[in-house]
């Protein structure tokens, strides 16, 4: 029988406990406070919005003309910044559509030629999701479009990586 | 009372400006007063260990090192300023191979995005109120990867070396 390790559990002193006081809770105006915060700066989440959709298309166009590793990596990270924020920008079909992307381009290790026409579609998606304000999630047209997307990604990544 | 976290310093480390902005606007609302803020893990180590952070953020994806790989240094680096601080990792990830690989970093909390003020303020709870042990093996430094004590399960523990944990022992980093 094989010798066991030795395990060492501990509890480290509650310093955060310790520093932020008492008996717990936080007044009911700080959630307010915070929504209100949100609030404010949802002025300005269609200029965010625009600069990482910008992003995407110049991570893209960087993607395609280089077709190495360190481009399919940012590309991914731009695709996957919209996957996480595109929704508190109130545009969670983009996030939808830019999740799809995350998958086609999440894992390098199968090669680097991935479909270029799909992830131009995607990222055209996104785009006109953008352009034309779409934020409702039961829109016909971008759900249909975000369906076909996830589906023709989901076909390739079982054709081609055996997914 | 309610807590002061105006007594807090925190940390968030995130490759993109508007997650840190929206964090640093929530954080603030909650009177965090002493908010650092990092563009690359590289540059979130260079503030930790400069100034102590009580809690520090982490996007998980970032160019250069990342939110996974600064959370192992944090634990385990011989540098290391605080071992202890928690991290709550920042991720659009959902899918359980890579939570439990967070876990194995040494990651105390998620915050999965999209993020809402309700979300952050209950991971701040969390690292307040239900801090985990930590544990140290000869693989592994970090809080205590089981998520919660199931009080429903009245089985025998299963791993051979449990042990109760002890309060309060100071232990130097791994």
């Amino acid at each position: 029988m094989a010798k066991q390790q030795p395990i060492e559990i501990f509890m480290p002193p509650n310093i955060l406990k310790a520093k932020v006081g008492g008996s717990g809770g936080l007044d009911s105006s700080a959630i307010k406070r915070a929504e209100a915060a949100i609030e404010e700066l949802k002025e300005e989440f269609a200029g965010w919005l625009i600069e990482d959709v910008n992003r995407l298309t110049e991570m893209r166009m960087t993607y395609e003309a280089k077709m190495d590793t360190a481009a399919l990596s940012d590309l991914y990270r731009a695709a996957h910044d919209l996957k996480g924020q595109a929704t508190t920008f109130d545009f969670p079909l983009v996030a939808r559509v830019a999740s799809s992307l995350c998958k086609l381009t999440d894992d390098t290790s199968y090669g680097l030629d991935l479909p270029v026409q799909l992830i131009d579609a995607h990222v055209d998606a996104i785009k006109v999701i953008v352009r034309d304000g779409i934020k409702d999630t039961t829109n016909k047209m971008a759900t249909v479009l975000a369906g076909e997307l996830e589906r023709q990604v989901g076909a390739y990544l079982e054709k081609h990586l055996g997914a | 009372m309610s807590y002061r976290f105006d007594r807090l310093r925190v940390l968030i480390i995130d490759d993109n400006q508007h997650m840190r902005t929206l964090v640093s606007a929530v954080l603030e609302a909650f009177g965090v007063d002493l908010i650092f803020e990092a563009q690359s893990a590289e540059d979130g180590w260079k503030i930790f260990q400069q100034n102590a952070c009580d809690l520090i953020f982490v996007d998980w994806v970032m160019t250069g090192m990342s939110g996974l790989e600064f959370t192992e240094k944090v634990r385990t680096a011989p540098d290391s300023p605080n071992p202890f601080v928690p991290i709550v990792m920042l991720t659009g990830h959902t899918s359980i191979e890579r939570v439990n690989a967070a876990r194995d970093a040494g990651v105390n909390e998620f915050l999965a995005k999209p993020v809402s003020s309700k979300a952050i303020l209950n991971r701040l709870v969390a690292v307040i109120e239900h801090p985990r042990p930590f544990v140290r093996t000869k693989s592994y430094f970090g809080p205590c990867r089981r998520r919660r004590r199931d009080g429903a399960y009245h089985g025998p523990e299963r791993r051979a070396t449990d042990a109760e944990p002890q309060e309060n022992i100071p232990a130097n980093a791994a």
